[in-house]
């Protein structure tokens, strides 16, 4: 019950983009810390093989320019990805809630059992 | 908990930003103090910024990969300026000395006004990447409903 | 053409359906049984990994919050369906046992 590829794959989903928020964050935290390089995962890459259930690849994110400390934080691309993660979170937990219910429901059924 | 985890770390953020800024405001408002209670002229100072794991007292040693590379930032070291500083002929000056040169702080307003203005965008960026996790924190609480 | 009427040999006793014949596993009542026992094991199994998630959430080990919450609600599921399932196995049981006579 609830193990069906449909929800496994919402909940690996918000948990990939939960481990992505938190590096979104870390970045920010450090946007002026010298030498710092931005990190993220391939979230695609991720989602694909997340039900072999191993932890996330964290790379370094190529083509993004350096400033003259070795930092290469881009606060607009961090503050876009914040924005995306959120809602995509509050998507796919809003999608699993409806799946739980819709579950509950025929479970219930017509309120109850017959006499 | 991890999560729970990355607000310590948008915290340790805010924490630092504020130090620079703080730092900073110092500088600006002694731009063109002559005399300090240590004698000379004031001396500018900077912040400098380090990567460092955040650990709260919720969290536990099994740490997940991501945990340990999503890394807070913490305030290392205060650096305080050593050269020499920027003498100007004003002989008229009560701290001039016997060549009538007074002796100026390194602080360059306007850069250092630059500089804050960058501690308070790093500051508001911290501040909303704590609001869109404690968001995403709620909304987990609500698969409850 | 119809088939001559057979004389009419004994007939079998009409026997009450028993308790022990459902405990027992014989007859009608090993299908009741299997049919709550493999409801009570989905039950069963989803509590422990919801207790090991809390558990888990507690101690600060675990991954995240929302899989904690979705194991709780799994088990809770399970349970609501292993509910209905006892509740009809019931009914059915007292509707045989008004049938008998």
């Amino acid at each position: 019950m609830l193990d069906g590829v449909g929800v496994n794959s919402l909940e690996q989903y918000m948990t990939l983009l939960a481990d992505r928020q938190k590096l979104v964050a870390a970045n920010i935290a450090n946007a002026d810390t010298p030498g710092f390089k931005t990190k993220d995962i391939d979230f695609q890459t991720e989602f694909t093989n997340a039900l072999q259930g191993t932890q996330p690849n964290v790379t370094e994110v190529q083509g993004l320019v350096v400033k003259n400390d070795g930092n290469n934080v881009s606060l607009d691309r961090e503050a876009r990805l914040l924005a995306e993660n959120a809602l995509r979170f509050n998507i796919a937990s809003n999608l699993l809630r409806g799946q739980i219910h819709t579950l509950r429901m025929a479970i219930e059924g017509g309120g109850g059992s017959s006499a | 908990m991890s999560l729970f985890n990355s607000l310590d770390v948008s915290a340790s953020g805010m924490a630092a930003q504020r130090a620079r800024a703080e730092v900073l405001v110092e500088n600006l408002a002694n731009a063109d103090t002559t005399r300090t209670a240590e004698g000379g002229p004031y001396r500018r100072k900077d912040v400098v910024f380090e990567s460092s794991a955040t650990a709260s007292p919720f969290s536990s040693v099994f740490q997940s990969a991501i945990d340990g590379q999503a890394t807070g930032v913490q305030v290392s070291q205060i650096v305080t300026d050593s050269s020499a500083p920027v003498m100007r002929y004003m002989p008229g000056h009560p701290d001039a000395d016997k060549d009538g040169f007074v002796a100026f702080p390194h602080v360059n307003p306007a850069e250092d006004m630059v500089d804050l203005m960058g501690a308070s965008r790093g500051y508001g960026a911290n501040v909303a990447a704590m609001s869109a996790i404690k968001d995403m924190i709620q909304r987990s609480i609500d698969l409850f409903r | 053409m119809t088939a001559p009427i057979s004389p009419v040999t004994s007939t079998p006793a009409i026997e009450a359906p028993r308790l022990d014949s459902i405990t027992s596993g014989q007859g009608n009542g090993s299908e009741f049984r299997s049919l709550l026992s493999s409801a009570i094991q989905h039950v069963e199994v989803a509590q422990n990994k919801a207790d090991t998630a809390v558990q888990g959430f507690l101690s600060g080990e675990n991954d995240e919050l929302h899989s904690t919450i979705l194991a709780t609600q799994r088990a809770d599921l399970e349970f609501d369906m292993f509910l209905q399932v006892r509740n009809k196995v019931v009914s059915a049981y007292q509707e045989i046992m008004r049938m008998q006579i």
